[in-house]
């Protein structure tokens, strides 16, 4: 028998399924809303926020483990303009107040006019600027001194409180020695936080490190390790004891000789480790300020390696390293000084038109003959000369490890158009008519003073990543000399400094060395000079090459009396500081 | 077949009885139910606190890093080598005079070449949390399960 009312069961039971599928459908229809997608991107917000992780840029060490170049935190000082445009709904006095409470305050802790203050409030860079820099690289104590001040008058009414005041922390760089060997260092720039010049500009990508960008979750469950990315640290070939021991001996003599400015270079000849690199005048890296001071075209931040110049007679040593291993003259072959030696139809003289006479070699660089080293380059000829030259590295840059080295100038008869002529073997014979930089001079000596082999000079000593220190190894760059022609021209340098009561000689202690006084160009307009010595000991067994350099000395425009007493004391600094005894004792402990 | 049903009325368990056993069994199902909700709750709560414990701890470490940072600089600026030789000079000493220095020899003694920085900046090992810590209760299930049938899956 059929149900009268089965048609109203199956309706009810229809209506409730669609009551019942229709909740479903609903909450898929309201998960895929564009209201639900907004609402699930607004909540992603608050899941969690991308962080960039900074890494501390490299500490810099000396050979000691003294720190050079540190970090330290400052602050910048911004105030919350949308918090103040806030005040505006409050009352039409409150913002004017409160400007002026934080102006009040920056001109008293953050070295700005109570103007500056305002203006930078008033007129920010865009109309939906929300936020403004006051003040960066704020120190330590001012910005805790600022914060505390916040933090106490937090409920104190508008205009007496400093709650649209922002801090924010970064490292800047601190050199921890002030302007002990900024020309080595060189400096970073807060506005970019990238090297400039130096170190700090050749090693700026491992000292700057990468930073790490990542998801930071807001949901405690999901926390993950934050990465502290920090650069690379450098340790450099030089003890600050001896770089600052130099670096005096540099300021006074410059002071003393009223030269205009001065270089010593101190290289280990056997390694290439530069041991000290001191320039005056030189600027204070804490005082950026002032970094300029010092500085000009003229001046450069590090003349050891970007400033070149015509050497003199220190260049001498090449021309007669080059001729004692080509074989074209021997230490007992002699020259006859007549005062004059004529190349083509131009006449090469020595200084003062001094006449020599008969001379050996060494007799020729003791006395430095102009003419005797222009015969030499004669005999040995314009292809071998300027061979050896760029075996030496002369018009080539060292590669040193340090930003802004220059090449020097160096006219070849083999490069068409390099205005070379024949005249140019006889002056480049003695340093004059070519430049070269300190560095250059340096490294090519050091082929002299270690057994014809010429090391890279760098500065670096080792590099710390990861708590693993990889130290440099030297390098050797070239032979241009043989071993025996290097000892040859050893001897001579040291007998040549010995016959001539050098005022370089230290008692106790053999050296090599030789002394260079060039005119500076033009050379009829003013009888202004480069003085300079470059030298090396102990004889037997190098363990410095120093080479010193005073642009144009007042007191005396000679090398062997301006340049010469510094290298002595130089010498006498780092036996001091690198424990060299005596060469009677240091033989004597020696198996 | 009378004695049969009569044996199955007699021994038959009283509908109180029947009703209690399946109360019991619901709640033993719900006192089941309530404890791993509440062990889960309380694995949750622990790890979230522990989250939020090593969140701060992490902020602490790079706080301190960076007032290490400071004050090593600090403390290398205050023994700077102008500063040591001023203290030097103030305490009445004086600069050596070459010539008066004794030289001993020393057999086998070599000068100290640069120093080694790898100890001393060696960067602790950076711990990897386990997946227990991070893991919800269902996604440890979803994970076994995934193995148990992975294993299966390759067994011969």
């Amino acid at each position: 028998m059929k149900n009268p009312h089965t048609w109203r069961y199956l309706t009810v039971q229809i209506l409730l399924a669609l009551i019942g599928l229709s909740i479903p459908a609903q909450i898929i229809h309201l998960q895929n809303s564009a209201e639900a997608k907004a609402i699930l991107d607004a909540v992603d917000r608050y899941n969690g926020w991308d962080e960039t992780f900074l890494p501390k840029r490299g500490d810099i060490y000396d050979r000691e483990g003294h720190l050079l170049a540190g970090n330290q935190t400052v602050y910048e000082v911004g105030v919350n303009l949308d918090a103040l445009k806030a005040l505006d709904a409050l009352d039409a006095n409150a913002r004017a107040a409160q400007e002026n409470n934080i102006a009040s305050t920056a001109q008293e802790y953050l070295d700005m006019t109570y103007n500056e203050a305002m203006d930078k409030m008033a007129n920010p860079p865009f109309p939906d600027t929300t936020y403004i820099v006051l003040a960066d690289n704020v120190a330590e104590d001012k910005a805790q001194a600022l914060m505390t001040m916040k933090t106490s008058s937090l409920y104190e009414p508008v205009g007496k409180n400093l709650n649209q005041m922002g801090f924010k922390s970064h490292f800047q760089r601190s050199y921890t020695e002030g302007s002990l060997a900024s020309n080595v260092l060189g400096r970073v720039p807060s506005q970019d936080n990238a090297g400039h010049s130096g170190v700090e500009e050749k090693y700026n990508s491992p000292l700057a490190g990468s930073s790490i960008t990542v998801w930071v979750p807001a949901d405690p469950i999901l926390v993950r390790d934050l990465p502290t990315p920090v650069g690379t640290t450098l340790i450099l070939t030089f003890r600050r004891e001896v770089q600052a021991a130099i670096e005096a001996i540099l300021d006074a003599a410059v002071s003393n000789t009223g030269a205009v400015a001065g270089t010593i270079v101190v290289m280990d000849p056997k390694t290439g480790e530069i041991l000290a690199m001191a320039t005056s005048p030189r600027p204070n890296l804490n005082d950026l300020a002032h970094y300029g001071d010092t500085l000009s075209n003229e001046h450069p931040l590090n003349p050891a390696i970007s400033k070149d110049y015509e050497s003199g007679s220190v260049f001498k040593i090449f021309t007669m390293a080059a001729a004692l291993d080509k074989g074209v003259v021997t230490p007992d072959t002699t020259y006859f000084d007549t005062g004059i030696f004529m190349i083509g139809d131009v006449a090469i003289r020595n200084w003062n038109n001094t006449v020599w006479g008969l001379q050996d070699m060494t007799g020729c660089l003791q006395h430095s003959i102009n003419t005797c080293l222009a015969w030499v380059a004669t005999k040995l000829g314009k292809e071998d000369f300027y061979s050896y030259l760029q075996k030496f590295g002369i018009g080539h840059t060292t590669g040193i490890d340090l930003a802004g080295e220059a090449p020097g100038q160096i006219r070849l008869p083999t490069v068409t158009g390099s205005g070379w002529t024949p005249i140019d073997l006889g002056t480049n014979a003695f340093g004059q008519g070519l430049s070269v930089t300190p560095i250059q001079m340096v490294m090519a000596a050091s082929a002299i003073a270690n057994d014809g082999q010429m090391v890279y000079p760098h500065v670096l000593y080792a590099t710390v990543q990861d708590g693993k220190q990889q130290n440099t190894s030297p390098m050797v760059v070239a032979s241009p000399i043989r071993a025996d022609t290097a000892r040859t021209l050893n001897e001579m340098l040291a007998s040549s400094l010995e016959n001539e009561a050098s005022k370089a000689l230290v008692p106790g202690y053999r050296l090599a060395g030789k002394t260079g006084t060039a005119q500076i160009a033009p050379y009829a307009a003013n009888n202004a000079t480069n003085a300079s010595f470059i030298g090396w000991g102990p004889f037997d067994d190098p363990k410095f090459l120093v080479y010193v350099w005073l642009e144009k000395p007042q007191t005396d425009i000679w090398g062997s009396t301006v340049a010469a007493p510094v290298f002595k004391q130089v010498v006498e600094k780092l036996i001091v500081l690198m424990g060299i005894p005596p060469d009677n004792i240091r033989l004597q402990s020696e198996p | 077949m009378n004695n049969i049903s009569q044996f199955v009325l007699k021994y038959r368990q009283a509908s109180w009885r029947v009703q209690l056993q399946w109360l019991v069994l619901f709640v033993l199902g719900l006192v089941a139910v309530a404890l791993v909700a509440f062990g889960y709750l309380n694995i949750s709560s622990r790890t979230t606190r522990t989250g939020r414990e090593i969140q701060t701890l992490k902020e602490n470490i790079l706080s301190e890093q960076k007032e290490n940072a400071d004050l090593e600089t600090k403390l290398a600026s205050l023994t700077s080598s102008q500063v040591m030789a001023q203290r030097a000079r103030d305490l009445g000493f004086l600069p050596v005079d070459p010539a008066s220095i004794i030289y001993i020899v020393v057999p086998g003694y070599t000068t100290p070449n640069g120093i080694d920085l790898s100890s001393a900046e060696t960067q602790p090992v950076t711990p990897v949390t386990p997946p227990e810590y991070t893991q919800s209760l269902f996604d440890w299930f979803a994970e076994k399960m995934q193995s148990t049938v992975s294993v299966s899956g390759v067994r011969p």
